[in-house]
Formats: structure tokens, sequence, C-alpha cells
């Protein structure tokens, strides 16, 4: 079955102002979701680099600070499911709870599966 | 691959916000209470990290563990950043509780860290609203918003509290120290007081009413069990925990299936919760040395007077008079004389109650309680004064009170008609 992968961004503010008791609900929503049959793999990206390295004309190749320092959205980690179809992967995606929490979600095929 | 799949570690109930109490307590002490709001910081950000892992690499073994060595290094950081400077003796102590975390003595050094907390936060300089708003914010992990709602009072008013309790921490200097002697005696009553007084706010919550409030029954009770669990233990504190647990044993048989509240005649016993009212009793056996009679001792007998009997028709009503006489000696309040008339009623019958509700009638503090007029018109209605009854429970139903006590009181309203 061809995968997916959900690259789940967030925005740290938006947790900001939940108390501990919601923290837990979020987290336990998110568990749940991994639980799910068609989640086949996730992982979590670092957060403190977050560098782009380019080397501009005729200079040398250095490392700049990403695009999040202006979207303030990190690409926080990925998870990889598996449906039948683009649109099926979709339908799974908008299930997902961080899609309450103010996050986002973009989705794409792992090309060859 | 990472863990999805894997067997996750178990979240307790409410164990965020335990730990999150607990170690701001402990953050605290080890920074000095001045820099609470950087001990607060230190543990938001480590439940902050928790959310930005553990839905990738699943819940850890040791939760509570975890989140306590993530806020451990950021304490750390915080420090080397340089954004308040402590002595080398706090670094030292901050560097030392590192090695405690294999350690079997840091469960007690948290409750004593908690409890040292919880007599701050009733210290003489800080305000009852302000200790009791602070006391839930820093040693039971409650938010400012959800502070608000379970006193349904303004979020900016209980943050405003917050900031004002803090200054008098900074500006009086207040310590962690717990008080010696007779100041501590004079500061262990207003800690229960403070502890009571957010029971009674949970506890005179209803079914149907937001979840919130009932949760502040439950850590009125875990404060006072640490509380009762510590050295400075008295008799005193045991009572406050025994009348706590007996009458939150009953919570669950007040109301029934649909949300409406049930009368003390009707309740389903089986419906009490069997493991609070052992501890109940427990406490209420320990709460029996000394001498001191407190008005908890007595509360605490009236719910454990309630507790023994096995039906409706064999509770001590006779022993419940006398023990409402005890009580109104030492606070002659108009809702323990009020508690009291029902007793009487139960043993000298209806007209023996009415003619004490009738005394309290013109008493100002009872204008707008809804209470005194439900009382009044079950006591007509028991006497066969139908249109006088109904008369009173149209006039309490005029007055400020619960949807599950509209109900009730609407349908005792069609039985007079």
């Amino acid at each position: 079955m061809p995968q997916y992968m959900l690259l789940l961004y967030d925005n740290p503010a938006n947790w900001q102002n939940l108390s501990p008791e919601e923290m837990q609900k979020a987290l336990e929503k998110y568990m749940a979701w991994t639980q799910k049959p068609y989640t086949k793999d996730s992982k979590r990206l670092g957060q403190d680099a977050g560098r782009v390295i380019r080397r501009p004309k005729g200079g040398q190749a250095r490392a700049t600070d990403g695009p999040y320092s202006e979207t303030k959205e990190v690409l926080g980690g990925y998870y990889t499911i598996e449906a039948a179809n683009y649109d099926e992967a979709v339908k799974l995606a908008i299930e997902h709870p961080h899609l309450d929490y103010g996050g986002t979600v973009e989705v794409r095929q792992v090309w060859g599966t | 691959m990472g863990n999805v799949g894997s067997e996750p570690g178990v979240l307790l109930e409410h164990l965020f916000r335990h730990q999150a109490g607990r170690m701001v307590a402990h953050f605290a002490r080890l920074f000095g209470p001045a820099h609470l709001d950087l001990a607060e910081e230190t543990v938001q950000d480590a439940m902050l990290r928790a959310l930005q892992t553990w839905p990738y690499l699943g819940v850890p073994e040791n939760a509570a563990a975890w989140l306590f060595r993530v806020a451990h290094n950021s304490a750390i950081d915080a420090i080397r950043r340089k954004r308040f400077l402590v002595s080398d003796e706090v670094l030292a102590g901050i560097l030392r509780s590192e090695d405690t975390q294999v350690d079997p003595l840091l469960e007690e050094q948290f409750r004593d860290d908690e409890l040292r907390m919880i007599f701050m936060c009733s210290h003489p300089e800080i305000s009852r609203e302000a200790s009791v708003a602070l006391s839930l914010k820093t040693v039971s992990g409650f938010s400012v918003r959800e502070i608000a709602r379970a006193f349904l009072a303004d979020e900016a008013a209980v943050a405003q509290r917050l900031v004002r309790a803090k200054r008098q921490i900074r500006e009086r200097d207040l310590t962690l120290e717990m008080p010696h002697g007779e100041e501590l005696a004079q500061r262990l009553d207003s800690v229960l007081e403070a502890i009571y007084f957010v029971f009674n706010e949970g506890y005179t919550a209803h079914e149907g009413e937001d979840l919130i409030r009932r949760d502040l029954c439950a850590e009125a009770l875990r404060l006072g069990r640490l509380v009762a669990s510590s050295s400075i233990a008295t008799p005193k504190v045991h009572a406050l925990v025994a009348l706590m647990a007996l009458q939150a044993a009953r919570l669950p048989a007040r109301v029934d299936e649909a949300g409406d509240l049930v009368l003390l005649e009707s309740q389903d016993r089986n419906r009490w919760d069997r493991a609070l009212m052992g501890l109940g009793f427990h406490h209420f056996d320990l709460s029996m040395a000394g001498r001191e009679v407190s008005e908890y001792h007595v509360q605490a007998a009236i719910a454990a007077t309630h507790a023994r009997a096995g039906d409706a028709q064999s509770i001590d009503w006779t022993m419940i008079m006398h023990l409402y006489d005890q009580l109104f000696v030492i606070n002659p309040s108009p809702v323990i004389a009020l508690n009291r008339a029902v007793a009487v009623a139960k043993v000298h019958g209806a007209a023996a109650g009415l003619a004490l509700v009738d005394q309290l009638e013109h008493d100002a503090r009872l204008r707008h309680y809804h209470l005194l007029l439900a009382v009044r018109g079950h006591l007509l209605r028991e006497l066969g004064r139908l249109s006088e009854a109904a008369q009173e429970f149209s006039a309490a139903l005029e007055l400020p009170c619960s949807e599950p006590e509209r109900r009730f009181l609407r349908r005792q309203l069609q039985a007079c008609q």
C-alpha cells in the first residue's frame, strides 16, 4: 500500500496557554492517533537549529536561519501512514488532533511505495 | 522506526497537573520563592517538551521522572544563561538535586517541598482569596483559567490576585521555612481553612456543572492527606480529612443518572465510594487522639453518623441533632442553624423544625438563600399545608440556584399543586 508522510508544523506559542491538565488531554489525543493501524512510523525532529545552508553566488556556503524564524511555525516531526491513495491519506490526516491545537499538517506521498 | 505501535506508557489521571504542582514547589525551593515565576516557567517548558516529543516517541516508561529531568536541565540552562543570578549555594543545590533522581528519598523531598509551599501560600501577609488562588496555581497545577472557572470568577481578577501575592512574597521576603511553635499552630489553622474552603467550593457544585469544580474536592482531599501524612499532623488535620473523605464518598449518590438531585431518604447507598468511606473512618479514628474538639471534628462526626447508617431508616437523627447543637456552639452560623432545624424536625416532628426555621426567616444573611425556602416548603408539605408549601418553592425558584436544584424545586412545587 502507498505510504504518505504527514509533516506536522506547529507554533509553540499555541501551547503556551494550555494548563497542565489540558496538555495531558492533548497528549492523550495524539497518543490515541499514533495507535491507529495505518500509522507506520513516527519521528521527531530536533528544534534547536532550524538552519538552512546556502551558497550565495561567488561566495562561500554558510548556514543561515531557516524560514522558520519568519513564519514562527516549526516542522516538529512526521508520521508515515498507509493509505489507498492521496485523497484517503488526506482524509486520515484531517482527523489528526494536531489541527485542534492550531497546527498544520502537510501530506506528501513517499514516492515508489 | 519510531515508537509507534509499541506499548505506550500509561499516563495516570491528572499526572500533569499533580507533577506541575510538586515540581513548581520543588524549583521554588531551589530558586527561592522570589523566583516563583521562573519555577513555573521551568515546569511549563518541560511539559511543552513532552508535548513536542511524546506524540512521536510515545510516552516514556516513567513519565514523571522524564518531566522532572527535563525541567531540571532547563533550570540549569536558565541559570547558565544568567537569566538570574543565584548564589553558589543555590547552584550547588540544583546540581546536587540531579543525583536525587534515583534516590528513593526524592518522593519524600517532593512532599516536603509541597508542604512548605502550602504553608507559605497561607502566610498571613497574603489575603485569603489570593492565598487560595496561589496555592491552586503553584501546589495544585491549576491554570488561571481553571481557577477562574472553578470559583466563577473573572480571569483577569484571578491573574491580578496572583500577581499581588507574588509581589507580597518578594517584598515581604517570605521564605519556605516551616514556622515553629505557636506560629506553626496558627499557620496550620489557616492552611486547613484554605483546604476546607476549596473542598466546599467543589462540594456545593452539582452534576451537570463544570467538572473542574468536582476536581476541587479531589484536590482538597489530596492536600489534606498530604498534611495528615506529615510530621506536623494534629488530630484536627485528621478530622478535616475524615470530614472531606466521608462527604466525598457520598457524592456519587447525591444525583441520579439524569443528573437530578436525590433526597437523602432515597439515595442509593451502593453508589457510595467504599474506598473513600474507609479512608474517612481511618482518619476519623486518628482524629480522636487528644482533647480538642474542633468544628471539623463535629462535622466529621455528623458525616460519620450518616455513613454508619445501613439504610435511610436507621440514621441516628438524635445523635445528629446533638452534634448540630454542639456545632452551633462552636460556630453559630445561620446555615448551621438551618441544618440543625432539619435534624430537629426528624426527631421532634416537622412542626418543631418549622418553628426553628421561622426564627431564621428574618436573618439578613439568609435572605437570598434558596435552601431556607426549600426546607420551609418541605416541612410545610409534611404538615399538609400544601398551598403555603407551594409558595415557598415558587419563591425559592426566584433565587439563584443550580440547574439540578431548579428541576428539584419544580418537582416539589408540582407535588404540592
